[in-house]
């Protein structure tokens, strides 16, 4: 049992050191990279984000610290994986380190106020992304995010213009816990209900609203029940690319792909190819890099000196297949590979 | 060593039971090698030393801009300069207590009105800022800090107190999952009956408590009620499980989805931020620096472990775990037993739920999501062993701690999130793979 628990610490130290290491090379390169651009590490920033399985978070992340690097900051990236819990502690682990800024996607819009308050208390400034505080315990400096409320609207122009001349059944795959879904559904949903006021047989009835969590396989799940519920159905709104594209094995496993069109929300990589690819008609896209970029942005202004304003939206654009066909970002072969 | 000497360590009761002590012993001394760093003094000390440098470097002539942040600890450090400078006969231009824009409104100020600034007293967040750059006359190489001292980050106060705050919950939940784990059975709803204390509680504070005016008396009673359900919900799981035989796993399986289910429902899916602040005080209270949740973990700990090790209540569990069979026939009532051990399991995840909702000022039915595989895991690499009959509440505690101090530690070491997944799940891997060969060591 002795040896045992010598080699059971052994092998979790080399594990800890190992991971440590491989880091510390890399770092110890771009320091040196670094030296010569900037005299010192400014600070580092500590980057909680909502969760690093959706590819959407992880391009903030890294524009985050190309941005961050750029200007002589550090920063640390944590995946809250939606628990406020673990988001807290890592706040938590943030003021212990010392880090000079917290950027957080809130995994809620409530109870992640006192984490916020915590760290007003020992005067790090808090900004977020994407996700916003709604909370009034703590103070955040400035959020950054999509336009949401209007990428619904052009979620609903798009669908109206789709099924305009004839109208039909449309189902709803929802994340209804995140506040920035629920802003993209309701501006959907008042395009939608203008468009039904004066329409002539041609009424765009919302048949199923339901939960897809945001994810693949959840959003498999909930455009199969809305399918076999409502077999005439004729398009789904999704309320981002993975929920989008679940839905869209959901339907070629009934063979109803060709019937049943598919707008989703995000312009990820893997919408844009699916919009190339005409699984998808068509995506409002936000622009992860810009959040990314900006959030940083607005850190440095912060430490200068000047004005934050309390929140910077991007808008959101419409992006089909002919938008597709010639972005560069998909026509490159080598990402197509990698992936 | 020789294999006599082994055996000798190993069949010493302590060591036997709570071996697992060195191990978080040995991981606590790894991550204070690991995470030595240098620490920045703060506080009025700190402020003095800096009065101190600037008069030794710029004579008592000195004109001195004090930059700090509003924090308790800033202004100390603040008032430390400014009390130093203005007993060494130095001038103080400005007191900025603030944000880097303020430091930017003052300095402007100052030069407009012809000032000149011979030193900035700085900590060592507000000398990084770059708005001093800006000015030609100014320039960051003005700035003096307090001088640094090596500390490791892991044991800062503030981060062994957070270690233990942020374990709390898990190790709280824990002792009735090791109980229940002691009798060879599971109990999977832990985390959804977090939520659902936590859901449960709030709207009753909500609805029928007047939300954020609520009275004491009604916070209570809502909480007691939200233990409640949660205890109603163990007993409800403890009573299939005895009466109808049903496997605990698929038992506690179904309460789980129903607990979460019934918690989605009942709030819409939405987090409930209408509490009274009296309601913060079990959560984010504190009691001689020490945080509430940390104490109240510590009581329960102590009365389980009497419980379990000096009753006949403890005898019993542990003899159900070892063979119920022959536990029944010696006369154990263990139909009464099991149901008490579910049931002590559902109100301990209530008062957990309860703790959570009070550390994050809202009910929410996302809480607890996989608390159930967190406080097992606990449970496991504590010692106490899935075959039943065996286990210490202690080993349990150490258990959750050498979890979080391995989280905690990789977190402190900006060790990438995926691969600190893989870390974690080898950890329980060898855990169990211990008390396996311990069994079989202790059988030979």
């Amino acid at each position: 049992m002795i040896r045992f628990s010598a080699f059971f610490l052994l092998a979790l130290s080399f594990a800890v050191a190992g991971c440590e290491d491989s880091s510390g090379k890399k770092n110890t390169h771009q320091d040196a990279q670094k030296a010569k651009d900037v005299v010192k590490s400014k600070g580092t920033i500590g980057y909680s984000a909502l969760t690093l399985t959706n590819p959407f978070f992880k391009v903030i992340a890294d524009n985050m610290k190309l941005e961050a690097e750029k200007h002589g900051y550090d920063l640390i990236v944590v995946s809250a994986e939606r628990d406020v819990k673990t988001q807290a502690d890592q706040v938590n682990e943030f003021l212990v380190k010392g880090v000079a800024a917290i950027v957080l996607n809130p995994c809620d819009p409530q109870s992640i106020g006192p984490a916020i308050a915590k760290a007003n208390k020992a005067g790090i400034p808090v900004f977020t992304n994407d996700l916003k505080y709604d909370g009034h315990e703590g103070q955040v400096v400035c959020h950054v995010g999509t336009e949401n409320y209007n990428g619904g609207r052009l979620a609903g122009e798009a669908m109206v213009r789709l099924l305009g001349g004839t109208g039909g059944k449309v189902a709803i795959i929802h994340f209804p816990q995140a506040e920035s879904c629920q802003l993209r559904v309701k501006g959907f949903l008042e395009v939608l209900d203008a468009h039904n006021a004066k329409s002539q047989g041609d009424k765009i009835e919302i048949v199923a609203t339901l939960d897809g969590g945001g994810a693949r396989d959840e959003g498999f799940k909930a455009a199969k029940d809305a399918i076999e519920a409502n077999p005439d159905l004729a398009a789904i709104f999704a309320i981002n690319d993975p929920s989008g594209l679940g839905a869209r094995s959901a339907l070629e496993s009934v063979a109803k792909q060709d019937q049943v069109k598919i707008i989703a929300f995000d312009g990820q990589l893997i919408g844009k190819q699916a919009i190339r690819d005409g699984k998808i008609v068509c995506d409002p896209i936000q622009f992860p890099d810009r959040i990314g970029r900006s959030t940083v942005e607005q850190i440095l202004k912060h430490f200068n000196g000047d004005d934050v304003p309390k929140e910077i939206l991007i808008p959101s654009e419409l992006y089909y297949k002919a938008d597709a066909d010639k972005d560069p970002e998909l026509n490159d072969i080598g990402i197509d590979k990698k992936l | 060593m020789s294999s006599k000497h082994r055996t000798w360590l190993i069949n010493k009761p302590f060591v036997r039971d709570y071996g697992m002590i060195f191990v978080l012993l040995v991981l606590a001394s790894l991550f204070s090698v690991l995470t030595i760093k240098q620490q920045h003094p703060t506080g009025e000390a700190a402020g003095r030393q800096v009065a101190d440098l600037i008069i030794s470097q710029n004579g008592r002539q000195a004109r001195v801009l004090i930059v700090t942040r509003n924090t308790s600890e800033d202004l100390a450090f603040a008032n430390g300069v400014a009390s130093s400078l203005i007993d060494a006969g130095a001038t103080v231009l400005d007191n900025v207590n603030g944000a880097a824009s303020d430091a930017k409104r003052a300095i402007d100020s100052i030069l407009a009105s012809g000032g000149e600034i011979d030193a900035i007293a700085a900590n060592d967040v507000t000398a990084k800022w770059p708005v001093y750059d800006r000015f030609p006359s100014v320039g960051s190489g003005k700035c003096v800090v307090p001088s640094t001292y090596t500390w490791p980050d892991f044991l800062k106060i503030s981060n062994l107190l957070g270690v233990a705050n942020q374990t709390a919950i898990y190790a709280i939940i824990a002792i009735g999952m090791t109980m229940v784990i002691i009798t060879g059975g599971i109990d999977l709803s832990v985390g959804s009956l977090v939520a659902l204390a936590s859901v449960g509680t709030a709207i009753m504070i909500r609805d029928a408590g007047g939300g954020a005016h609520a009275g004491l008396s009604m916070v209570i009673g809502a909480a007691i009620a939200g233990i409640g359900i949660c205890t109603l919900a163990g007993a409800f799981n403890g009573y299939m499980v005895t009466t109808f035989q049903l496997p605990p796993f698929i038992v506690t399986l179904s309460m789980m989805m129903m607990a979460s289910g019934l918690s989605y429902r009942l709030s819409s899916g939405r987090s409930i931020p209408e509490l009274p602040t009296s309601f913060f005080w079990l959560g984010r209270g504190e009691v001689a620096g020490i945080p509430n949740p940390i104490l109240l973990m510590l009581l329960l700990y102590i009365i389980a472990h009497i419980a379990m090790s000096r009753t006949v209540f403890g005898r019993y569990v542990y003899a159900i775990g070892g063979n119920a069979e022959a536990a029944r026939l010696s006369g154990v009532p263990v139909k009464r037993i099991l149901m008490s051990v579910y049931t002590i399991c559902g109100a301990l995840a209530g008062l957990g739920g309860i703790v959570l909702t009070s550390q994050l000022s809202a009910g929410d039915p996302k809480f607890g999501l996989m608390y159930e595989l967190e406080v097992i895991a606990a449970v496991v690499v504590g010692g106490t062993s899935l075959m039943g009959g065996r286990g210490k509440v202690f080993g349990t505690l150490i258990g959750a701690f050498i979890i979080a101090v391995i989280k905690n530690g990789m977190n402190l070491k900006d060790v990438d999130p995926f691969n600190q997944k893989i870390v974690l799940g080898a950890v329980l891997m060898l855990a169990v793979l211990f008390d396996t060969l311990k069994r079989r060591n202790s059988r030979a």
